[in-house]
């Protein structure tokens, strides 16, 4: 094959939207073997593959390349999409012979734990318990509309966010950090917490007033102090040890065995 | 009617000689078409409560597993939407702060919610009461175990997947490039256990169901009560699974901003 033969075949591989979609899709199967030695490495050659197979139609080269992926890999599930379609990225110069193999794994390991303090600051600790709490405060008046409720604002927030990342990295490679850097995630974070600790200490009040219904203004007072002294003694206590605490006293005081 | 029960193991002699010593005593704890409904309901829940715990790690994370939308959705299935919410949202408050950061596992509040629907709300239309407070204090104090094994279970799936990753690592460097869809079998474990767990949970409930009709109402009076006391510490738990130093003060507010709109409510003529 000739020099300009080389370089035209070079040029032409881009990866098809198809085979993106079907990485995608693979990456959100990133955890399904999470295991303690390599955590989410089989799950990023998985989701990689689609990518390896039209990126390198010779098998023993494939297969190196499906190897380097299972290296240790360890971010939060949603952020990870992001350096999913960054490696992909990658992946497709360094089948053109412009990039070093290393690189690729060099990008997966700077941005993984970054990324996955972001991505459990956001969506574990503050996106969750948000969309939860303004599903539990609802409850009472939309019934079961409320679990529809919490599926609408976290997988809005969720899936929107997967695959602006997803895309956004494979249209930037290594630039998606100052792509990330510009969503403002840590603000965001703060003032989500802020709305559901609001939620939180208002469900408290109202499982008071609940408690005191009807005309028994005492059992509102016992719940009353359960939860202060639960939000005092929790962190000591097991939450096992709370919750068989909590039933016997309810019992006790609610049967009157006392 | 429960001493009648014991020293039958199988399910077999559960079914010949347990249901008609039930049914003798005047207590109908099966649903209206017996045996046939409890192991279609059985299957039911373990489909479901397996693909929900797939769901939870493995593959895709829409939160479809968390407690407040298994629940309801297998409260559904099993005929009784608003008895599996009733169970559903303080599971979900009181397992809000857990949080599977890096090696680390929280308790398996998937497991815990399906098992629990699984066994009530069969429980709940066999005995007529529907899934009241007294039946879910008594089966959340009974089953709350399998919070712990499910964590277990993580682990014992953990140290499996382990395996999977050696052995693809293994046979991708002898040039099999498709190894890497081992990684779909690590969803096998956690989907059996839980499956077989919420299978076993739904042919227990008629033991629920006669022991709520049994229960005096003494008894039932003292379990609302655990049932709030529940609800106390779900929201105690909300409050702590808010990981900010403002939380405490902005819950601190709203507590009291509650309880001070409804003594204003009250006071309104």
């Amino acid at each position: 094959m000739t020099e300009a033969v080389q370089t035209a075949a070079r040029a032409m591989r881009r990866l098809s939207a198809r085979t993106l979609l079907r990485v995608f899709w693979r990456s959100l199967f990133l955890q399904a073997a999470w295991n303690p030695r390599g955590m989410q490495n089989l799950g990023f050659a998985f989701a990689m593959q689609p990518a390896l197979r039209e990126l390198y139609p010779d098998p023993a080269a494939r297969a190196r390349a499906a190897e380097r992926h299972l290296e240790f890999f360890n971010c939060h599930p949603y952020l990870a999409a992001a350096i999913v379609g960054g490696a992909v990225r990658l992946e497709e110069e360094v089948a053109r012979g412009l990039r070093d193999p290393r690189s690729v794994s060099a990008f997966k390991s700077a941005l993984g734990p970054p990324f996955a303090a972001l991505g459990d600051g956001f969506f574990w600790l503050a996106l969750r318990p948000a969309a939860a709490l303004v599903a539990a405060i609802t409850e009472p008046y939309l019934g079961l509309w409320c679990v529809l409720i919490f599926l609408a604002i976290y997988n809005g927030v969720h899936l929107a966010a997967r695959a602006w990342l997803f895309f956004a990295g494979y249209r930037r490679g290594e630039g998606i950090v100052a792509v990330v850097s510009r969503a403002h995630v840590p603000q965001s974070t703060g003032l989500v917490k802020g709305c559901a600790a609001v939620l939180a200490g208002a469900i408290a009040g109202r499982s008071v007033l609940i408690a005191g219904l009807p005309n028994r203004p005492w059992h509102a007072v016992l719940i009353g102090v359960l939860i202060l002294a639960a939000v005092a003694f929790l962190p000591r206590v097991r939450l096992a040890a709370a919750l068989y605490i909590a039933l016997a006293l309810g019992l006790v005081l609610g049967g009157g065995f006392l | 009617m429960l001493r009648g029960l014991r020293g039958e193991c199988s399910w077999r002699r559960f079914n010949t000689i347990c249901i008609p010593r039930l049914y003798n005593r005047g207590v109908n704890v099966l649903a209206p078409a017996g045996t046939t409904d409890l192991i279609g309901a059985a299957v039911v829940a373990a489909l479901i409560g397996g693909l929900a715990a797939v769901e939870r790690k493995g593959a895709l994370q829409l939160m479809l597993s968390r407690p407040i939308v298994l629940a309801p959705l297998l409260g559904w299935a099993l005929g009784d939407p608003r008895g599996g919410l009733l169970l559903g949202v303080p599971l979900e408050l009181i397992f809000l702060g857990g949080v599977n950061l890096g090696g680390s596992l929280p308790d398996n509040e998937t497991l815990l919610a399906a098992a629990l629907t699984s066994a009530v709300v069969p429980a709940g239309i066999a005995a007529g009461t529907g899934v009241d407070p007294p039946l879910a204090a008594l089966a959340l104090a009974l089953l709350f175990p399998l919070a712990l094994a499910g964590r277990r279970l993580e682990r014992a799936t953990e140290v499996r997947n382990a395996e999977l990753s050696d052995l693809a690592l293994a046979r991708t460097h002898g040039g099999d490039a498709r190894a890497v869809r081992l990684n779909l079998r690590g969803l096998l474990l956690p989907f059996a256990a839980t499956a077989a767990i919420c299978f076993c949970c739904a042919l227990i409930s008629p033991l629920f169901a006669a022991t709520r009709i049994h229960c005096p109402p003494r008894l039932v009076s003292g379990l609302t009560g655990a049932w709030h006391a529940v609800w106390a510490l779900a929201a105690a738990t909300a409050i702590r699974a808010i990981r900010d130093p403002r939380a405490m003060v902005l819950s601190a507010v709203a507590f009291a901003a509650v309880l001070g709109a409804a003594a204003l409510l009250k006071a309104l003529p």
